[in-house]
């Protein structure tokens, strides 16, 4: 490979957030103007508990990097207890994927409204991780 | 607990009674035919005749459960089946697809069971039933048992209403283990006495010997084992078709997004530069591990199933049992615990957070 081959991996992440915290985190993060990587591309759900572990799955076999999800802190959600179950089904999904050497690519927080700045540095070493991890082996192999 | 002793002779007169006596409405029951032993839904007393070889028959064609899922009329059924079989029917009971004032769950002892084809061919070796040291007997001959049975812990009956325990030569011992259990007993008059059976040893040595099993099994740890271990799959979702706890009305995997053809195919491969057909292998497979993760009862039907004959038996129970211990949760013990999924502590789990 040439060297321009070896300019740095920028990988593709894709980001689950809930409508009332982390998503609100994201624009607060815009609107303080905090500096954050590229490299997620957010897809908003109403709820924490919209997050059906199949999204994970899809994303992760169909070779995005890293898969994260971020919603409202365990009790304060804003549908009282969405999170709660999400918490559940994020521990089997894991559970599963560990399984198979995927659960490092599946990052997940809990980011309220008002931390804008803690979404951007979440960001921030997000990105980090996944370059380190490197390109999603999937991405090789002909599923 | 109260039960009663009984023979194998009795069996009969026990099932034909829970009709008679208007206990149920119909019956689930083993049935043989020559050498192969199915199912059968009974409402004539006089047809339980040709069960009685059959309930203990180490063979295993559906599980029950599968049969009666959706069985949500008032006519009650009973059914007798092996441990895994009810363990599945207590789930879907939670699962809201079995009405549990509609089924009298009647657990048989089991001791490992054959497939239906190794069952027909080795009958003459095999016989009515086997117990353990018959079983072991034959796989030194290379007679073995399915390897879901071989890596399960739970072959007595210790679930559903009712159980029937083999004890040494022709004995029996018929219990009730809930209200409803005893309360059809007490309707046969039988003479019920408080029984306590003491299996405690018995058990442990199953599930050491299966413990042993499963470890020497290969293990599915990587996407690159998991790939290869998937790649004669032909998604015909016959594993989901048998799966007594997979229960959606409509699946996913049988939705355009789930089952992409023509246009769709291609801007997949567009997407991932060539994508591998039948398409979709892994993303079925582990979403389905997902969807029975806290439910699976690990009976096998989908490894019997499965027309590739894919060892699944070293996927699903193996993963689903994974997931099942964060949650500490057994399926099909208890028809009173709720759901993994549909339940929860306000602090728990925090270890899934990364």
């Amino acid at each position: 490979m040439g060297e321009e081959a070896k300019e740095e991996f920028e990988p593709k992440i894709v980001g689950f957030t809930c409508n009332w915290c982390t998503y609100a985190a994201a624009d607060l993060a815009g609107t303080s103007r905090k500096k954050y990587p590229p490299n997620s591309r957010i897809i908003r759900l109403m709820c924490s508990a919209r997050l059906d572990p199949m999204f994970v799955l899809k994303a992760l076999l169909n070779g995005a990097d890293g898969v994260f999800f971020s919603g409202c802190h365990p009790g304060e959600c804003h549908y009282i207890k969405g999170n709660f179950y999400a918490r559940r089904r994020i521990a089997a999904i894991r559970t599963i994927l560990k399984q198979f050497g995927l659960d490092d690519r599946f990052k997940s927080y809990w980011i309220s409204a008002s931390e804008g700045e803690k979404f951007a540095n979440t960001m921030k070493s997000l990105t980090e991780e996944v370059k380190e991890l490197g390109p999603n082996p999937m991405r090789g192999k002909i599923i | 607990m109260k039960g009663a002793e009984l023979k194998h002779g009795d069996l009969e007169g026990l099932l034909k009674g829970l009709l008679e006596k208007g206990v149920v409405d119909c019956l689930i029951v083993p049935h043989r035919a020559g050498k192969s032993v199915s199912y059968m839904l009974v409402k004539d007393p006089d047809k339980i005749e040709s069960s009685t070889s059959a309930i203990f028959a180490p063979s295993f064609s559906v599980n029950a459960a599968n049969l009666v899922k959706g069985w949500t009329i008032k006519e009650k059924v009973g059914i007798v089946a092996k441990p895994c079989e009810i363990r599945a029917a207590v789930e879907l009971i939670k699962l809201k697809q079995l009405d549990n004032e509609s089924v009298l769950l009647i657990t048989t002892d089991c001791s490992g069971a054959y497939t239906n084809q190794v069952y027909r061919e080795h009958y003459a070796e095999i016989g009515d039933q086997a117990d353990s040291a018959k079983i072991k007997e034959l796989e030194d001959k290379g007679i073995t048992i399915r390897e879901a049975c071989a890596i399960c812990e739970n072959r007595l009956a210790d679930v559903g209403d009712i159980i029937i325990a083999r004890g040494a030569g022709e004995d029996l011992v018929v219990a009730g283990l809930t209200e409803k259990g005893e309360g059809a007993l007490t309707a046969l008059e039988l003479s019920l006495e408080d029984k306590d059976l003491e299996r405690a040893a018995e058990k442990e040595k199953i599930a050491a010997e299966a413990k042993a099993k499963l470890a020497s099994l290969p293990e599915l740890n990587s996407l690159d084992a998991l790939e290869e271990f998937l790649q004669d799959c032909i998604v015909c979702k016959n594993c989901r078709d048998v799966c007594p706890v997979c229960y959606c009305k409509e699946c996913f995997f049988d939705q355009p997004l789930g089952d992409p053809v023509g246009g769709d195919l291609l801007n997949l491969a567009e997407l991932r530069g060539a994508i591998g057909l039948p398409t979709g292998q892994l993303f079925y497979h582990l979403t389905r591990v997902y969807h029975v993760s806290t439910t699976c009862v690990a009976c096998g039907a989908c490894e019997d199933a499965c027309p590739k004959d894919i060892p699944l038996t070293r996927f699903y129970p193996v993963i689903t049992q994974k997931v099942q211990e964060i949650f500490k949760y057994e399926p099909g013990k208890d028809v009173d615990e709720p759901l993994p999924f549909t339940a929860y502590e306000e602090e728990e789990l925090e270890e899934c957070l990364r």
